[in-house]
């Protein structure tokens, strides 16, 4: 329990820390500062490990497990797989159109919205020039007057994915 | 502790093998749900096939069978529902990832470069917001009334927490 534990407390450390910042100062660049915290709390997690009693002292035996390295290997995982969901729900949080949808048709709950209205309050070209600009900041896109085209490494993501939907028959998507 | 690692490995192996050649046979409307009942199931069988073999599987050194058989089968469920959720991140990113398909309309237009009016026009807000309508119909967060889409119960207590999420961390309305 061991390593559990401590990559549980760990993350709950992550969480803490990275919700007060993101809550005082309005964050830029939102994945840096999601991965750079989540690596600031890798020493933390060795540090919790190393502090906590081995398993013998504390729990009944058949949630015991030796202090070794699989046991700290384990703990480290947990730490690892609890930000990606965490950070799956981040993005869905701040980037979700499915989200963003609902909160629009909260706006009149009594009587809903159709198609249409939906449309109208989405501003589309708001949401297409995010993403637009995030695709050439991460180096996926290159923009030359007023044309977008793909960089090397947005080709291979655009290829990828396409191997991927074409062999998972997803249709085109999106 | 090898032993829930290893059973939890197998498992999504045996996830990925089912669930691949079912996606490429059968085109399925539902395919998240599929997915999630193919790794419910496989869950249950893990946790049949942890306490039906001997804590070395016939095979581990004797060193890694000493952890004691509730935190092996918690570290190996735990393992084996992270494995899930890492995977459907990778899926609904290929699935649903709006960036991915402006690249892949970007690559697939005759001279591999487009102004943002023509990838509006390859995939509007209306071709957008039908399949997000329709993933939400399919989860039951919304529902239709009258040619109008409302909020259903869980869409609303999603809505709330999303609201506040979002707020709170100062991430804009989004979208």
């Amino acid at each position: 329990m061991r390593g559990l534990v401590a990559g549980m407390l760990a993350f709950g450390m992550y969480f803490l820390v990275q919700a007060a910042v993101f809550h005082v100062v309005k964050v830029p660049r939102r994945a840096l500062v999601l991965v750079g915290l989540w690596l600031a709390g890798l020493p933390v997690y060795v540090w919790l490990y190393g502090w906590l009693p081995d398993d013998r002292s504390v729990w009944p035996s058949p949630l015991v497990a030796p202090s070794d390295l699989t046991t700290f290997f384990c703990g480290g995982l947990l730490y690892f797989f609890l930000f990606m969901g965490y950070a799956q729900f981040f993005y869905i949080a701040e980037s979700s159109v499915g989200v963003r949808t609902m909160i629009e048709l909260a706006s009149d709950p009594e009587k809903g919205l159709t198609l249409e209205e939906l449309t109208k309050r989405y501003h589309y070209d708001w949401m297409l020039e995010r993403r637009l600009r995030r695709l050439v900041h991460a180096g996926y896109l290159i923009e030359e007057n007023g044309y977008y085209r793909t960089t090397g490494r947005g080709w291979l993501a655009a290829a990828a994915l396409r191997w991927f939907k074409q062999f998972l028959r997803l249709g085109p998507g999106g | 502790m090898l032993k829930g690692l290893v059973l939890a490995c197998a498992g999504f192996a045996l996830f990925l093998v089912i669930h691949i050649p079912l996606f490429r046979l059968r085109v399925s409307e539902f395919r998240f749900r599929t997915m999630v009942r193919i790794a419910f199931a496989l869950g249950i069988l893990l946790l049949v096939a942890y306490l039906a073999t001997p804590s070395d599987l016939g095979f581990l050194p004797a060193a890694s069978t000493t952890a004691g058989w509730a935190v092996d089968l918690l570290n190996g469920l735990l393992v084996f529902a992270f494995l899930f959720v890492g995977y459907c991140m990778f899926y609904f990113l290929i699935d649903r990832g709006f960036s991915g398909r402006i690249m892949i309309e970007v690559e697939a237009s005759p001279h591999r470069r487009l102004p943002p009016a023509e990838i509006a026009a390859r995939y509007s807000l209306e071709m957008v917001l039908r399949r997000r309508l329709g993933e939400m119909l399919e989860i039951g967060r919304i529902t239709v009334r009258d040619g109008r889409y409302c909020n259903t119960k869980k869409g609303r207590w999603s809505v709330a927490m999303f609201a506040f999420v979002k707020k709170f961390l100062q991430l804009g309305e989004g979208g």
